[in-house]
């Protein structure tokens, strides 16, 4: 780091503007992390609390797309990786000014289940031990041991449930309890959390097929969360307090922010399916700064280096920045009118009539070693070797530095409010420092700005593009010229970020130039002089782009860890299915299906009825339930009667009949199972009756048996029909009543009464 | 496969000896199912399938899937098969030999055409391009010959302006890019390699939330398809019935529809090297054996039957390996029986309350787990010329007080169902006679006692299109052996029933597995062959099996019974990706 400082000779020096880049935050961003997703780093935020206004919150995510029922087995934290949040706050020191590590273990509490959660145990239960380094990584303190990983939000059974689950009184409160706080007084959370991160990812990597209504991509996906919340005196270089700024903008109350994953360099499967051994150095597999530099900047043949380098080697990459791909696709002279879901961005070719900011243009390079530029940051004095450093890196003046070094509050960089018409070298209004001169990639935030409340009607997901806008046009703020006051959202992206930055856009306009707009180097169509003023239809179209999705598919939570609760895999009730056997419900005394001649008739009775709508008929021959009819409830209390008829029940096998009750709001329960047999439609006559001496049967199935009965149940006669009759002398008995039933196969088809004179 | 094997604990030879049932197990196939291989997607087997190709009945169709959970829109760097994996369909055919009779081993390369754009898809050029070598043993895995080379695998398919623009894209179709990968081996074989609909389905959320499971069709809370609009990448063949079958012969050859000899047994995997080292400059470099990282013949085997405890080591054992008799007990009294038995879990497993196990079967026997089953009958002269006799396979499938299921899940993972007594259906039987010859419905034996998908290839196909099809397999075949007056008139002559071709006899695509084998968990198999549900009385004038207990079984769903899109008619039959761009969403949880 030190002799970065000295690449920039001067000391209080201050460079940039509010600009970056493009896509998709990191989510499986390069080819390599791509298929370690426990590794996988994919956003970093930094914003002050604005709950607790003396703290920093530092939230790095990783594990990207996370199924909510992604059972049974859930991703957590993966043991042998080192998950670290590292912050800079002196350009003075060698390495990194604070480190925090995490690392976590896994344990299994009943391995004869294969539920993630079951009867109080959980397996994969996940603890952490937090560790931190003030000295670069040369010695470790443990600051948080045994710290808790909540489990999944896997629904009601497994969550709240006291006999088969864990029996929490709710996901939040496990969350809440779960918070640590350290020895050293950070708090801190490790645990699934709803990716608060959202783009259209359909229509982004389509070749840049981006569309007003986007779908957010990550929309119910969770993640896995570090959050830290940090006293600004613990992140602030010589201990002091918000209070002790010197002003909103106090250069020492930078930090520059990056988080990282690593693995031992070997890594040997057990071939009997033990846990994997680990050996060798640690080896950096995924890291992030500023959001969406390896998913859009960096192109394929550099992404998987660049996980594996330190900020500190950069400037290797610097090239994608001077002359980003994304640029291409707003420049019709090179893929533009291929791109048209990119129309409305369109570099400056000719910003104050020369000033040509596409890939492989000058740029400002016209200006080198002008005197205009004296007491600019652009000076050779100051940074011109960086900024200007030749005449086809246009955009080392603007993307550059957003990623690598910070912006300074030093002209040209603070905005064209108070400067002269066109010229945008002139002093302005400050809007930015988070100057912090390291040449690496980091989220580089200034903690003496002051926090925007979420619920300010000025609040803002465009970050500093909106306080830019609001500097430059609206009176509470251009009143004051080049006075340094407040703006709201100058605690934005890239200052910092918060959670509900929409960096997608923020970075797609950067890219188009917006931030030079914003210091006076305006858009093709503005005229210097001209009466109708900079806020041209270009630039117009510039700010109301957006990607497509300008904000998370759920709210965030007021308090530390701020990221949501992960998306609960199951919700709503709990079905509860048919019971053989069981007894009645409540609600029905009594069911019956009977034979009614041809048909079946179905009776219950019920009590209890609550909010009851109607009841459906529904049979089955031995698969699926359809509904056959239904009865509408009368009203009133007390027990109550019902029928239905079955007009046309099925022959020859066993129909089963159930009552589903329906209440008013939809919701219903079943009635016991009922069974009708019927054989074919045989329906017997008997002539006469009453009779003396014979009576004859008929039947129109030959295959029926006719027994006779006397009243006592005891058989006389049994006799099978022939040619669809048969007769029973009857002349011998004793006068009374006696029964024919007819049978098929074992099957009592039919019984008739008969009477003998 | 080992000739050991086949001498393991009596089971004498395999030649006319046949054994089971149709039954199994429980939960969401096998997608992140074990602890390690869920951090490695690119190796993960998700799925296997096989089946006679319903379109070319000489063939039968293997396909094996990998990589679960892959979001359409999952750019820019989507996933496509990994480098240094070896991915293997494994097949058997006999049971005299060691070691696989047939193994598929595809190899992938990638390649970045244009190093300087993080699309993926930009002006023609494809990055992270795969294409494949396939490779064919027929001699156990000894030696291996080329039969495709420089093989295709389609690109993702991302959207309009990727596929078909021809300014910034590729200019085709993605239909046109799918149909020119099919490739034909030197052996004859189509194949398939590449990015396709996930065609598993299953309620995750429900499944997993300790058994909240969401019949299809309920309105108290509407089952939700977790694998909806979720790709995966699919290996699948066509291969010539003869080319499988062990003795080169067609199925016209075939003795009967469940001749023996025309059984297969297929299980897949993938295989990493044991060593892989992380270099600084970002790349990573692999050494060392190959190890067996994931695989997978039944489904759900590992997801809801193996333990957590004993998932990963699931992974690294050879099917058919000596290593497979550890996890016999985890199939004699499975997990999921607990909560369908109302003396353990049942209870507090409201969901399933459809699925009760006999306790009391025929008023005698007791299948719940620990309790005897079918053991009283040990020795009995009434097993004489069955399966469960000691001359036969009573050790194995009578082998102590203590292992109920071991007569019916047990064999159906390991060892496939033999046509043979009692495991035919009691249609044909004597009431109360389970042990009686009846209608046969299955014949998948093959005794390898290993985890494999075991398909009779003889079975004739059901039209995809025939009212009697029916995503329940073999238990729509069983249900209708039992009770359609077009299969009952006959008695016990062999017939064909449609969806004897379905799960567990191979696998079709739209087999509801989940639910087949949630059944097969709750007895339904033991019912199928006469041992019925406890509400049966036996002592009835005229008993009558089919009672509410077994209606609630056969009733039950465990969520989505189908995919959420169609299959295609024809070669790979799973359906194209979704697109990225555009697809339309659905609730998946």
């Amino acid at each position: 780091m030190k002799k970065i400082v000295k690449l920039f000779t001067a000391s209080l020096v201050c460079l940039v503007l509010n600009q970056t880049i493009a896509k998709a935050s990191s989510h499986r961003e390069a080819p390599l992390i791509s298929n370690d997703p426990i590794a996988d780093n994919t956003d970093l935020y930094a914003f002050r609390s604005p709950q607790d206004t003396n703290k920093v919150v530092l939230i790095a995510n990783y594990i990207p797309f996370e199924l909510p029922q992604g059972g049974p087995n859930w991703y957590t934290f993966g043991e042998n990786i080192r998950y670290e949040i590292h912050v800079d706050n002196n350009t003075a020191t060698t390495g990194d000014d604070i480190i925090y590590r995490f690392t976590f273990t896994k344990v299994i509490q009943d391995s004869t289940t294969f539920f993630n959660i079951r009867l109080g145990k959980q397996n994969l239960k996940t603890t952490y031990t937090l560790e931190r380094s003030i000295n670069g990584g040369s010695s470790y303190t443990a600051i948080v041991t045994n710290g808790i990983v909540p489990p999944p939000n896997i629904g009601p059974r497994s969550i709240e449930n006291a006999t088969v689950g864990l029996g929490a009184a709710s996901y939040d409160a496990l969350m809440t309890s779960s918070i640590a706080t350290a020895t050293t007084g950070e708090r801190v959370y490790a645990g699934p959390a709803d990716d608060p991160f959202f783009v259209d990812l359909g229509g982004a990597f389509d070749v840049g097929g981006f569309r007003t209504t986007g779908r957010d991509g990550v929309a119910k996906f969770n993640c896995h969360s570090l959050a830290i919340e940090v006293p600004i005196a613990t992140l602030q270089k010589t201990g002091k307090t918000a209070a002790q700024a010197t002003s909103i903008l106090d250069s020492d109350f930078i930090i520059g922010v990056y988080a990282s994953a690593s693995r031992p360099a070997v890594t040997t499967f057990d071939s009997t399916g033990g846990k994997p051994t680990t050996s060798g150095n640690w080896i950096q597999v995924s890291r992030l700064g500023m959001p969406l530099t390896n998913e859009v900047v960096i192109p394929i043949g550099s992404k998987d280096k660049w996980n594996a380098t330190l900020p500190a080697n950069d400037l290797q990459f610097a090239s994608f920045f001077k002359n980003p791909e994304l640029g291409l696709y707003m420049d019709d002279s090179q893929f533009g009118g291929a791109v048209p879901g990119l129309a409305d961005l369109r570099i400056q070719s000719r910003s104050l009539g020369s000033f040509d900011f596409r890939n492989g243009k000058k740029g400002l390079f016209g200006l080198k070693g002008t005197a205009a530029l004296d007491g600019t940051a652009l000076s050779e004095a100051n940074f011109g070797s960086i900024l200007l450093p030749d005449s086809v890196s246009p955009r080392a003046v603007d993307l550059l530095p957003i990623f690598y070094t910070g912006v300074p509050n030093l002209r040209p960089y603070q905005l064209a409010t108070g400067k002269p018409d066109g010229n945008p070298l002139a002093a302005g209004k400050p809007f930015i420092n988070n100057f912090l001169p390291t040449l690496g990639d980091y989220l580089r935030l200034n903690m003496a700005v002051p926090v925007t409340p979420r619920n300010s009607p000025d609040f803002s997901s465009l970050g500093i593009v909106r306080a830019a806008v609001l500097g430059l046009t609206d009176a509470r703020f251009t009143a004051s010229g080049t006075a340094l006051q407040f703006i709201p959202n100058m605690d934005g992206f890239p200052n910092g970020r918060r959670l509900e930055d929409d960096v997608t856009t923020i970075e797609l306009q950067a890219v188009s130039g917006v931030a030079l707009a914003a210091i006076g180097l305006w858009y093709d169509d503005y005229t210097v002089g001209s009466p109708s003023g900079p806020v041209t239809a270009q630039l117009g179209k510039v700010l109301g782009f957006n990607a497509g999705v300008t904000q998370n598919d759920t709210t965030f939570k007021a308090g530390f860890p701020f990221v949501q609760a992960p998306w609960r895999s199951f919700t709503g009730a709990g079905y509860v299915g048919p019971k053989a056997g069981d007894l009645l419900p409540v609600s029905f005394l009594e069911f019956t299906a009977g034979i009614t001649g041809d048909k079946v008739a179905l009776n219950w009775k019920v009590t209890n009825e609550v909010n009851n709508d109607h009841y459906d008929i529904e049979s089955s021959t031995g698969a699926v339930f359809t509904k056959i009819g239904s009865v509408k409830a009368t009203a009133g209390g007390g027990v109550k009667n019902y029928s239905f008829v079955d007009v046309s029940p099925a022959t020859g096998t066993t129909t089963f009949y159930r009552i589903k009750q329906v209440d008013a709001d939809g919701r219903f329960s079943y009635s016991p199972l009922r069974s009708v047999k019927f054989e074919v439609k045989t329906s017997i006559t008997v002539t006469p009756n009453p009779a003396s001496n014979f009576v004859r049967v008929y039947a129109a199935d030959n295959n029926v048996t006719v027994n006779l009965f006397d009243g006592s149940g005891k058989r006389l006669a049994s006799k099978a029909l022939t040619n669809g009759s048969v007769e029973f002398n009857i002349s011998n008995y004793s006068k009374g009543t006696y029964y024919v039933v007819a049978e098929k196969n074992g099957v009592r088809l039919e019984s008739k009464k008969i009477v003998k004179q | 496969m080992s000739k050991k094997f086949i001498h393991f604990n009596g089971w004498k030879l395999l030649l006319a000896v046949p054994l089971l049932m149709f039954a199994f197990t429980a939960k969401a196939s096998s997608h992140r199912e074990a602890p390690l291989i869920s951090n490695d997607p690119l190796a993960d087997n998700t799925d296997v399938y096989a089946f006679r190709s319903p379109d070319d009945t000489s063939t039968v169709t293997l396909i094996a899937n990998y990589i679960p959970f892959q979001l359409p829109e999952g750019g820019p760097n989507w996933y496509s098969f990994g480098q240094n994996i070896r991915y293997e369909i494994h097949i058997k055919n006999k049971t005299t030999t060691t070691g696989d009779d047939i193994t598929y081993r595809f190899l992938f390369t990638q390649v970045i055409e244009d190093s300087t754009t993080f699309f993926n898809i930009r002006l023609g050029k494809q990055n992270l391009r795969t294409r494949y070598t396939l490779q064919k043993s027929t001699d156990g895995g000894s030696t291996f010959v080329t039969v495709v080379t420089n093989g295709i695998v389609p690109p993702p398919n991302i959207g309009p302006r990727s596929i078909e623009n021809a300014t910034v894209g590729l200019g085709t179709t993605y239909d046109a890019l799918m149909t020119n990968a099919i490739a034909t081996a030197t052996t004859g074989e189509k194949v398939f390699c590449g990015p396709v609909d996930d065609p598993f389905f299953v309620d995750l959320a429900g499944a997993f939330d300790v058994g909240n499971f969401r019949p299809e069709g309920n309105s108290t809370n509407p089952t939700k398809d977790g694998l909806a609009r979720f790709n995966v990448h699919t290996i699948a063949i066509k291969v010539p019935i003869s080319m499988l079958q062990k003795d080169s012969k067609t199925t016209a050859q075939a003795t009967s529809i469940l001749d023996s000899d025309f059984i297969i047994g297929v299980w897949a995997s993938a295989s990493r090297q044991q060593i892989k080292t992380l270099n600084t400059d970002g790349s990573t470099a692999y050494s060392g054996n190959w190890v067996q990282v994931s695989r997978l013949g039944m489904p759900l085997t590992n997801e809801a039957v193996i333990a957590v405890g004993a998932k990963d080591k699931w992974n690294t054992v050879r099917s058919n390996s000596a290593g497979e008799g550890q996890f016999f007990p985890y199939f004699k009294n499975p997990e999921l029986a607990l909560y369908m038995d109302d003396s353990q879990f049942g209870g507090a497993v409201p969901s399933m309350n459809a699925l009760r196990i006999q306790k009391h079967a025929l008023n005698a026997f007791d299948f719940r787990n620990g309790k005897k089953g079918l053991f009283g009958l040990k020795g009995n002269a009434a097993l004489d010329g069955t399966a469960l006799s000691e001359a036969n396979f009573g050790s194995i499938l009578l082998p102590d007080s203590v292992s109920p299921r071991a007569v019916d899940l047990l064999p159906i993972f390991f060892t496939g169902v033999p046509n043979l007594r009692p495991y035919q259906l009691a249609t044909g039987k004597p009431a109360n006679s389970p042990l009686a010859a009846g209608k046969p419905f299955i014949n998948n034996f093959l005794p390898t006692f290993g985890d494999m998908l075991r398909l009779n290839m003889a079975v004739p196909v059901t039209p995809r299109n025939s009212p009697d099809f029916s995503s329940l397999g073999i238990v729509r075949a069983a249900v209708l052996g039992l009770t359609d007056a077009r299969f009952t008139a006959s008695g016990t002559a062999l017939q064909f029933i449609p969806n004897m071709d379905g799960f567990p006899n191979g696998r079709r695509l739209e087999d509801d597995v989940t639910t087949i084998e949630l059944q097969a968990v709750s007895g339904i198999a033991l019912a199928a062959i006469g041992l019925w549900y406890d509400d049966y009385d036996p002592n009835a004038t005229t008993p009558n099996p089919v009672t509410p207990n077994l209606v609630n079984v056969i009733s039950f769903t465990a969520g989505p019974t189908k995919n959420d899109t169609t299959f295609k008619a024809a070669f790979p039959y799973v359906q194209s990706p979704w697109r990225g761009n555009d697809y339309t969403a659905k609730p998946r949880f």
